[in-house]
């Protein structure tokens, strides 16, 4: 039992991170830029997990607008695990506190990869089946509302409580839209990142096969070439969205302000350089480049044109397979020193789901990529994995 | 990119980066610029843009007044303000 800050005994704890808004607690999206900044209302899923009974532990920590590798941008300072390794806030709590469940806004893959190395269970569910009302909006085509927790079964129960539609979310699917998909009998494995990931992941993945395997599933090796070029299309469309997203951090209405300025020009400038650390730079002048007359065609709209032929080979792989397993990560453990400039290189795995709005589910540090709809029989192959472990 | 480019983008996004941060922007914008020209490659002739992921498009809630917030409410996190107003420097002389 978790034993909250009020005495209050619960099995229903949960953590946010903090891209999630809080009216009763601080929401930094882990930047200078909102450093004791208080929400006026709640996400939907934190009125929902309360309404169902569920106890908000706290806030974890982020990296800054929660795009980066795992956390380490924060202007908090980054997690480590205990060996020194980089983690996420919600992971390493956790592992060590009696906590239900972890809400993560999966951006650019930070979740996904957390939960590989720490050996959770992550589901990014199909975009629109949760809210993301009352989230700190960065890449809103394709970020999404997920849950970490230690067994696929917390989290199936917690998803069950999160989910639906809200009317408060211009892309909340209607529930007359879902059609869950059926049981996972096929799982196709990609060997196209072979290259890039270490034995470590290699043996994770070979491991994961051999217990489907044994579970009666049919799993066949394919090369998944196909997926490669979401990466390249993700960053573009992740920036841009970005780019407009954080221009509305300006010193003025709310957030940091700089003490130096004279000027209205100085103060917007002086205000959002102070207060945003390089990545997000990086991020915003790119976004901003990829939409200018120059580049407009020749890389948004094609990164949104590859978008579709991404789904469409998605589609043409799901008329043979109910899933396709990929790695989450490249490495079984980050040090600082390893994601030094990777944001936008290790998110070769977690891209393809990114960009499509397709559910995954990480577990036993592989990812599992699904039809739309089919987050619960994913999580449901995971349970079956487990099963006389 | 050159750094006339450069400059721009950040003087359009109220920006200003360190000749260390801007070397390293060329250096990161370089390898970005390679990487969406072999997106080229990728035939794209006859694909239509996707916007949304999801077969919703735009969605309008009825036209009907909800609950909003108060000013002192909005104005609760801002940096300055002077009689319900959000302070900034004097705009014209």
């Amino acid at each position: 039992m978790y034993i909250t800050k009020n005495g209050v005994k619960t099995d229903k704890a949960i953590v946010l991170d903090d891209m999630i808004l809080t009216k009763d607690m601080p929401t930094t999206a882990g930047s200078r830029m909102l450093e004791g900044y208080n929400s006026l209302f709640n996400a939907t899923v934190v009125d929902k997990l309360t309404d169902a009974g569920y106890e908000i532990a706290g806030k974890a920590n982020v990296g800054e607008f929660a795009i980066d590798v795992m956390g380490e941008t924060s202007h908090f300072g980054a997690v480590k695990d205990d060996e020194g390794n980089l983690s996420l806030g919600s992971a390493e709590i956790l592992k060590k506190e009696k906590v239900k469940a972890a809400i993560q806004l999966d951006v650019n893959g930070a979740p996904r990869r957390a939960s590989a190395v720490s050996r959770l269970v992550f589901v990014k569910p199909t975009y629109g089946t949760v809210s993301r009302y009352g989230t700190v909006p960065v890449a809103c085509s394709g970020e999404t509302v997920g849950v970490m927790a230690k067994s696929a079964n917390d989290c199936l129960e917690v998803l069950e409580v999160i989910s639906g539609y809200d009317a408060k979310d211009g892309t909340s699917l209607p529930a007359d839209m879902i059609e869950e998909a059926g049981e996972i009998k096929r799982v196709a494995v990609v060997t196209a990142f072979d290259g890039s990931i270490d034995d470590g992941v290699k043996a994770d993945i070979d491991a994961f096969v051999k217990t489907l395997e044994a579970k009666g599933v049919a799993v066949e090796k394919i090369d998944g070439a196909g997926l490669l070029a979401s990466k390249t299309a993700w960053n573009i469309l992740m920036s841009a969205e970005l780019c407009n997203n954080v221009s509305r951090y300006d010193g003025v209405k709310y957030g940091y302000r700089t003490s130096d300025y004279t000027t209205i020009d100085e103060l917007y400038t002086n205000s959002r350089t102070e207060a945003f650390g390089d990545l997000l730079k990086t991020a915003i002048l790119y976004g901003s480049e990829t939409l200018s007359d120059e580049n407009y065609m020749k890389v948004y709209d094609k990164a949104l044109r590859v978008r579709r032929v991404t789904v469409d080979y998605f589609d043409s792989l799901f008329e043979n397979y109910d899933a396709v397993l990929m790695p989450a990560t490249s490495k079984k453990a980050y040090g600082e020193a390893d994601v030094k400039d990777m944001a936008y290189e290790e998110n070769l795995y977690t891209a393809p789901a990114s960009i499509t709005g397709l559910p995954a589910v990480v577990a036993e540090g592989v990812q599992l990529v699904g039809k739309v709809f089919s987050e619960k029989a994913l999580l449901e192959l995971v349970k079956l994995c487990k099963e006389g472990e | 990119m050159d750094i006339a480019t450069l400059k721009r983008l950040e003087k359009l996004n109220q920006l200003a980066l360190t000749e260390e941060q801007e070397k390293a922007f060329l250096e990161f914008f370089s390898k970005k610029e390679k990487e969406a020209e072999a997106l080229s490659e990728i035939d794209t002739e006859n694909v239509e843009r996707m916007v949304h992921v999801m077969p919703i498009m735009t969605v309008v809630r009825e036209d009907k007044e909800i609950k909003n917030f108060t000013r002192d409410e909005l104005q609760q996190s801002a940096p300055e303000t002077t009689d319900g107003y959000w302070q900034v420097p004097r705009l014209v002389e």
